[in-house]
């Protein structure tokens, strides 16, 4: 109610960019952009990775310059913005990496900023204690995070990545922000903070501050509201209120082809066992037991501390489980290392592929051919290399990456293509099973096209696949069946075909109703 | 309201609690520093009390006044993600620079201008360390390395190589100085000289930067991740400068304290000991790759290299054997100090 009162008196035009251009080399990122940004509105700023859009909030934040055009920001032009004049004129950015100090304390992550600013980034200032605590105790509170004294004296570098979003978004709401941008607030959210981050993004419309998202979650745009702006290819293809375009329209101006956002899965499993748990006990899994036959694609959900994830792991070896027994193909297989599920034939396709799946700096064959290298090797330890291109050109071809040259290194690839190559890594060694962990975080809509078609036919080929993931759509359209864990238990097991979303969510908070409030 | 996340925290705040001592080395890893001080002290006394005797600490003492000025400097940078193996060369080439200077032109100049003008010699080195460093976008390893050989270089070539043995007189009291003074059991005089407290006293404004300043702030935000800092508005460039400017002063007094001290200036003097307080810094806690560490941390490592130094003697373990005994130390520390990076 009050968010709407505030946003119509609003109407000053905050931020204006005018025929924006930006080149990298001889890449044209940015191909003319206009853009206008009210107080109290909300974008969406929708795209296919790699279309521009880090670009735009870079240049918008002051961390890039634009090769050509004008930002008019409260009525003042300028060619490009240093960081402070950004920060100044109260423009706040939650970017992707988050850039959180590793090293530095909750509070100074939260509230350093603020005096930093205030001094017009000059340094030969006297650093406020007080003032640290107090501004990032209030910050804190508003994000949903404790605010004693031993939270705020944590590093950032102890805290689980969730707790570190949140810590990020602390920061920008810390001071009196007209503009916060959020570069995908929400990829390591459940669902009950991103409920809370949509009341804190309320509560800043209702502030008069305008809010620009960056995301690939369309269901949350719809339930924030606002105005959808598509960029393609460096351009802008598409302005307006969001409730005006349906799904299927987004994802047709983003990826400029059609897309099916129907169920992908094709296949049927076939009637013989392929892995069979049985009472696995491993921290935060207590008990659980479950079978996969072969050709058959398991969904496994659940809140972030159910202990999905953990299940995950303790499959994979990364964490072993404590007790229990796991079947493979009828032999009793004892997993406690990440080296014996990869003997066993398990292949296991982390969350964080940055952290701990890919070599950024390492091109995409030397990714491809990781897990294989002692066999390709002869008894000097001399890699085969062309037997190694081979097999990465076929799993390449075999994962549809959009790229031909091997020699790339991964870390110049979109989202979707390194989740690509780390998926193709794994088939490098026609694993039995395999286990997805969040396959689609952070990718876009064409990259989640090609990656679900890949795992189908990867289920025709026999292969056992379980994902893990709290994409409901994604379970629903891509699992046979589907797991609901909650406090390291499973609770619910659904039929893809028949489940909704809002049964799976239900499931997910049975037992945890009391504190959903 | 998500209450399960703070449970969670508050759950993983206990669970801390009860490792205490793990948590102990976790946060403050100087503490490891520490004990492994007291450990050596309370071996060494036993095996021959004399250690305990008042002249073997203040020796002590007055032999940790320039390397624990060094090992200031060398902390900062470190704390900022950066490294700096010039500053002997920049004490190197004040202290003989200056003794020069004085001696054959300002014979009258007093000793306070003396001390700030090696100060300000240094802090000019530093920032062409700094502005190098910046504008050439090459790791400070390198930068350093450079002008470390180019400052010492230029000293040889253009300054002098000559031993100079009666130094001016005002610098040569200023060595022998007392801050206090007295006579011991086997009736030798024992003096704690006036310099000792230009390293408490450097230590105090240092621990001050860090703390209590933007700029100290700063300086650690670079070193957790220079891009992220740059990003939020740090300006990479005053910090730059200003490390390498500090520490180039640090150096300078360090320089020019060694020469009042020794009661001669030795142009081949002092370069060569970088690598002995690169360890006592990251003996005292400071990671190497930056970011992290405490004044306290660095000087008590800089007290352990010292009293390694200075007591193996006492014990009858020859001398060679002290470059053995802190590789063994500083490997140590560095296990230990890896495992409570891995607990997390």
């Amino acid at each position: 109610m009050l968010a709407r009162a505030t946003s119509e008196q609003g109407l000053g035009r905050f931020l204006e960019l005018r025929n924006i251009q930006k080149w990298f080399g001889g890449v044209h990122a940015l191909r003319g952009i206009d853009l206008t940004l009210q107080l109290g509105e909300a974008y969406h700023l929708l795209g296919e990775n790699g279309c521009g859009k880090s670009t735009v909030i870079k240049i918008m934040s002051g961390a890039l310059e634009p090769s050509a055009g004008e930002i008019v920001l409260d009525g003042q032009a300028f060619a490009a913005l240093t960081p402070i004049q950004s920060l100044a004129a109260g423009i706040e950015t939650v970017y992707q990496d988050l850039s959180l100090l590793p090293n530095l304390t909750v509070a100074e992550n939260v509230a350093l900023n603020e005096q930093l600013v205030g001094a017009n980034g000059r340094l030969a200032r006297l650093f406020d204690r007080s003032r640290l605590r107090q501004t990032a105790e209030k910050a804190l509170a508003t994000v949903g995070l404790p605010t004693d004294r031993t939270f705020l004296n944590t590093t950032v570098a102890d805290l689980p990545l969730a707790a570190r979003q949140l810590v990020a978004i602390a920061r920008a709401i810390a001071t009196r922000a007209k503009l916060v941008i959020m570069d995908e607030p929400t990829t390591s959210l459940t669902r009950r903070e991103v409920d809370n981050l949509i009341r804190v993004v309320e509560r800043l419309r209702s502030e008069n501050v305008a809010v620009l998202f960056v995301t690939h979650k369309l269901d949350e745009c719809y339930r924030i509201g606002g105005h959808a702006i598509v960029f393609r290819d460096g351009q802008c293809v598409a302005q307006g209120p969001i409730k005006d375009y349906s799904k299927r329209q987004l994802a047709e101006l983003m990826t400029g082809r059609v897309i099916d956002s129907e169920r992908y899965r094709t296949g049927k499993p076939k009637a013989t066992e392929l892995l069979k748990v049985s009472r696995l006990t491993a921290p935060g899994v207590q008990e659980v037991s479950f079978d996969v036959r072969h050709g058959e694609i398991l969904g496994i959900t659940g809140l972030a501390d159910s202990g999905r994830n953990e299940l995950a792991m303790a499959i994979a070896g990364v964490e072993p489980a404590d007790s229990g027994t796991i079947t493979l193909d009828g032999r009793a297989v004892s997993i406690r290392r990440p080296a014996d599920a990869i003997q066993h034939g398990i292949g296991y396709v982390p969350e964080d592929r940055l952290a701990e799946g890919l070599f950024l700096d390492k091109s995409i064959f030397e990714n491809e051919i990781a897990l294989i290298i002692t066999r390709l090797s002869n008894a000097l330890g001399i890699v085969d290399k062309d037997e190694g291109r081979a097999i990465a050109a076929r799993l390449s071809e075999e994962m549809r990456l959009n790229t031909k040259n091997l020699d790339l290194p991964v870390g110049a690839l979109s989202g979707g293509n390194q989740q690509r190559v780390l998926i193709g890594r794994w088939l490098s060694i026609a694993p039995k099973l395999l286990v997805l962990h969040g396959p689609t975080v952070g990718v876009d809509v064409g990259s989640k096209d090609t990656i679900y078609r890949a795992i189908q036919s990867l289920a025709e080929a026999g292969m056992g696949l379980i994902i893990v993931s709290d994409d409901l759509p994604e379970l629903i359209q891509n699992a046979d069946r589907i797991l609901v864990m909650n406090s390291g238990r499973v609770v619910a097991e659904f039929d893809a075909e028949q489940g909704s979303e809002d049964q799976l969510y239900r499931a997910m908070l049975t037992s945890k109703m009391e504190t959903v409030q | 309201m998500s209450a399960s996340r703070i449970e969670e925290l508050q759950e993983s705040a206990s669970e801390t609690r009860s490792f205490s001592l793990r948590d102990l080395i976790r946060r403050r890893p100087e503490s490891i520093t520490f004990a492994l001080l007291v450990a050596i002290c309370v071996i060494v006394a036993v095996i021959n009390p004399a250690f305990l005797q008042p002249s073997t600490l203040i020796d002590i003492g007055r032999a940790s006044v320039v390397m624990g000025l060094f090992a200031l400097g060398v902390f900062i940078i470190l704390a900022a993600g950066g490294i700096d193996v010039s500053f002997t060369a920049i004490a190197a080439f004040t202290m003989y620079s200056l003794t020069v200077l004085v001696l054959n032109y300002f014979p009258a100049m007093p000793i306070v201008l003396i001390l700030l003008v090696a100060i300000l010699g240094g802090m000019l080195l530093g920032i062409v360390n700094g502005l190098l460093v910046h504008h050439l976008k090459v790791p400070s390893l390198i930068v350093t390395i450079g002008t470390q050989y180019l400052f010492r270089g230029f000293l040889l070539s253009f300054i002098g190589t000559v031993w100079i043995m009666s130094l001016p007189p005002q610098m040569g009291a200023f060595g022998r100085m007392p801050l206090f003074q007295f006579e011991s059991a086997n009736g030798a005089v024992v003096t704690l000289p006036f310099y000792f407290l230009v390293l408490p006293l450097a230590a105090l404004v240092t621990w001050w930067i860090l703390n209590r300043t933007l700029m100290g702030r700063a300086i650690f935000a670079v070193g957790g991740n220079a891009n992220v800092a740059s990003r939020l508005g740090y300006n990479l460039r005053t910090v730059q400068i200003f490390l390498f400017g500090y520490a180039g002063a640090l150096a300078g007094l360090a320089g020019i304290i060694h020469v009042c001290a020794n009661r001669q200036a030795n142009p081949f003097d002092l370069v060569g000991t970088e690598i002995n307080v690169i360890a006592a810094v990251v003996l005292g806690g400071a990671r190497i790759t930056g970011g992290t560490g405490t004044v306290l941390g660095t000087l008590l490592g800089v007290l352990l290299i010292v009293v390694i130094n200075s007591v193996l003697v006492m014990v009858g373990i020859p001398s060679t054997w002290q470059r053995l005994v802190v590789g063994i130390f500083i490997l140590l520390a560095a296990a230990f100090f890896v495992t409570r990076q891995r607990k997390k």
